[in-house]
């Protein structure tokens, strides 16, 4: 059997694009293969699709706890290699830990969170990918894969649901 | 594009059967395609003004900051108007000045976020700029008083020749933790949302911008998955830049109340500090909006007379919370009756700078009193502009009355002596040249408006029929 082709199937509204989801289930694309891009976010729940995991709040709160660790270390571990007596107040103090503590903690959060969405999102890349430009004019693009021998079936299908076009795509520099 | 999207109340706008719904942004949406090519326009069209305002602006930023700088570097800071007993001056009020400029990109951007106030989509990002070029301004400021500017690497948390670590005892080094936080956390604050702005100016462009724009926008598209790690990195950043900004201002507040200084030691400084943050920064946002209204084409349609309304109101609130804090803070020494604290009043009252102290209580409180209450006045773009001026004016008075005003009044007589400022003021007027010449040029290359924020308010708005009157309303699609 040949390779499945990618079809691109691009709507002018959020309603005919979720009816084309439908479509693509009853015709047996499954969501994993499947992917819906748009120029606004829609929740998952509009589009009628499984939710998408993310791990950027996991690694943002590991983040957290880095950030913790090294505020640790300025506020007990420096005093520790050098013993500063500072205004009669401890050498080793709670209060100004607590400040410390804080903005670390927050900046590892904040930190991982960026290089979060980075990872998870595979930014940057400069590889040719499925794309339109129309999409962030407010067009929704659903991609699929679509066997050779089905092709005009499953573009007749996409047109009979108001898409405004229907195009085999390759991936393409952006 | 149309949604459907159950109906709930709107807090947001007023429900008011004798409006006219459509004034509202979010009830007037144009296609897409065409929100972005105003966008675009906004950015490309350029006059020669504007590239004349540009030159003067380098000019006064090579004279003014640079030369200025280059001056007091090589004459040493006997050059400035600091002297004994007022050692920290100009520099350090334009440093908490422009920290609080900073405050109002983070308050509007994240905290109205995060309470999914609509109104706030088209300026989110005219303030986020604010936060990161107000910034630049405080950091640079820091630099100046320093002195010895070359040696700053000394506060960052390492060992130096000596093999001395910071000591982060002192509220100097909090400091230094929590401006630098800030500052790194509200940078990628603003150019997180940017993101799908730089995509869609990357499919719009051609030439050199399309080049620019495909390397900055770093292959972004818009697939769920991308979307998904975008809100969710924007949740996580709008709940969490919220606390650091509060931190932010606290602890510049501690640099001064931590000391014994009259005047200074205040318990209330923390929080009398970011009202007053909030109070310069939201006045800031009025000013900005309206430059970019009246000089970028097609900004009338997206800022409009309502976020002057919502922003004056805002004002008036943070207005009368920093009237409360200043009153809390003028009368407790007042009642205790501590002698140089008592001194210290009568000099703000009575002594030579005591026109600029009343001059303070006009611009703070009796402008923003006796014009933001009245909603046709609001809705006046050029008014709003002219309190905004005022209450920063009224801001950066504040602060001077508080760190060279009260560094004034010591506990040693002998060596209280008034602060002339000299090299400090074309100084301070570089970094107002700059801020302004960051954000013009920044306006040619960065969305100022975030078309997609824009577009997704728009899609879950709606008008609801209750008795006779169409009523705003809007659907949660978070």
């Amino acid at each position: 059997m040949a390779d499945p082709l990618t079809l691109l199937a691009l709507f002018n509204d959020i309603e005919p694009a979720v009816n084309a989801i439908d479509k693509l289930h009853e015709m047996g694309v499954p969501d994993e293969k499947m992917d819906v891009i748009s120029g606004i976010p829609f929740n998952h729940e509009v589009l009628g699709r499984p939710k998408v995991p993310t791990f950027v709040p996991r690694l943002a709160m590991g983040g957290a706890m880095a950030g913790l660790i090294a505020a640790l270390f300025l506020i007990f571990g420096i005093p520790g290699l050098f013993p500063l007596h500072v205004g009669g107040q401890p050498v080793f103090p709670i209060p100004p830990f607590v400040i410390i503590a804080f903005e670390m903690t927050m900046l590892g959060l904040m930190g991982t969170a960026f290089v979060g969405l980075f990872l998870a999102g595979r930014f940057p890349s400069y590889e040719p990918v499925i794309y339109v430009p129309e999409i962030s004019d407010g067009k929704i693009a659903l991609v699929f894969p679509c066997p050779a021998e089905l092709q005009a079936q499953f573009e007749q299908a996409m047109r009979s649901l108001d898409a405004e076009q229907v195009r085999l795509m390759e991936a393409k520099p952006l | 594009m149309a949604t459907t999207a159950e109906s709930i109340a709107l807090p947001d706008i007023p429900a008011s059967a004798s409006e006219n719904p459509h004034e509202h942004l979010m009830l007037d949406p144009r296609p897409r395609g065409e929100m972005n090519g105003m966008v675009l326009e906004s950015m490309h069209k350029t006059s020669k003004k504007f590239w004349g305002v540009v030159v003067f602006l380098v000019m006064t930023v090579a004279f003014a900051l640079v030369g200025a700088w280059g001056y007091m570097i090589a004459n040493g800071m006997g050059v400035t108007g600091l002297t004994r007993p007022v050692y920290w001056g100009i520099f350090i009020t334009n440093t908490v000045f422009w920290i609080g400029i900073s405050h109002a990109g983070t308050f509007i951007s994240a905290l109205l976020r995060v309470m999914k106030y609509e109104i706030r989509r088209p300026f989110t990002r005219a303030a986020e700029l604010m936060t990161t070029f107000g910034l630049i301004q405080a950091g640079l400021s820091i630099f100046m008083h320093l002195g010895r500017v070359w040696l700053f690497y000394w506060l960052v948390p390492y060992p130096n020749e000596r093999t001395i670590w910071p000591d982060f005892h002192s509220p100097l080094m909090w400091d230094f933790m929590a401006i630098n936080t800030y500052i790194i956390a509200s940078t990628m604050y603003l150019f997180l949302p940017l993101l799908p702005d730089l995509a869609m100016a990357r499919d719009r462009s051609t030439g050199w911008r399309k080049i620019f724009y495909r390397i900055i926008a770093m292959g972004f598209r818009g697939t769920e998955a991308e979307w998904k790690h975008l809100k969710s990195a924007m949740n996580i950043f709008a709940f969490a830049i919220i606390p650091v900004m509060f931190s932010v201002h606290t602890i510049v507040s501690w640099d001064f109340a931590m000391a014994t200084r009259p005047g200074w030691a205040s318990s209330i400084f923390g929080p009398y500090f970011v009202i007053g943050a909030l109070l310069s920064g939201i006045a800031a946002v009025m000013i900005v909006l309206f430059v970019i209204r009246s000089t970028m084409v097609n900004m009338k349609y997206f800022i409009r007379p309502e976020h002057f309304d919502f922003l004056g109101k805002l004002l008036l609130i943070v207005s009368m919370t920093w009237a409360y804090f200043f009153f809390n803070d003028y009368i407790v020494p007042w009642y205790g009756g501590s002698k140089f604290e008592k001194i210290l009043e009568d000099f703000h009252l009575h002594g030579p700078l005591s026109f600029v102290w009343v001059s303070m209580l006009i611009c703070n409180i009796l402008i923003p009193w006796a014009i933001l209450w009245n909603k046709k006045w609001r809705r006046k773009p050029w008014l709003m502009l002219v309190v905004g001026i005022l209450v920063n004016i009224g801001m950066w008075i504040e602060r001077f009355v508080i760190i060279p005003g009260s560094l004034t009044i010591t506990r040693m007589p002998f060596t209280w002596r008034e602060y002339k400022p000299s090299i400090e003021i074309p100084l301070t007027v570089g970094t107002f040249a700059l801020f302004m010449l960051l954000y013009m040029l920044a306006s040619r290359l960065i969305p100022l408006i975030p078309a997609w924020e824009v577009q997704e308010g728009q899609n879950a708005h709606i008008l609801r029929k209750v008795g006779k009157a169409a009523i705003p309303s809007v659907g949660d699609i978070d």
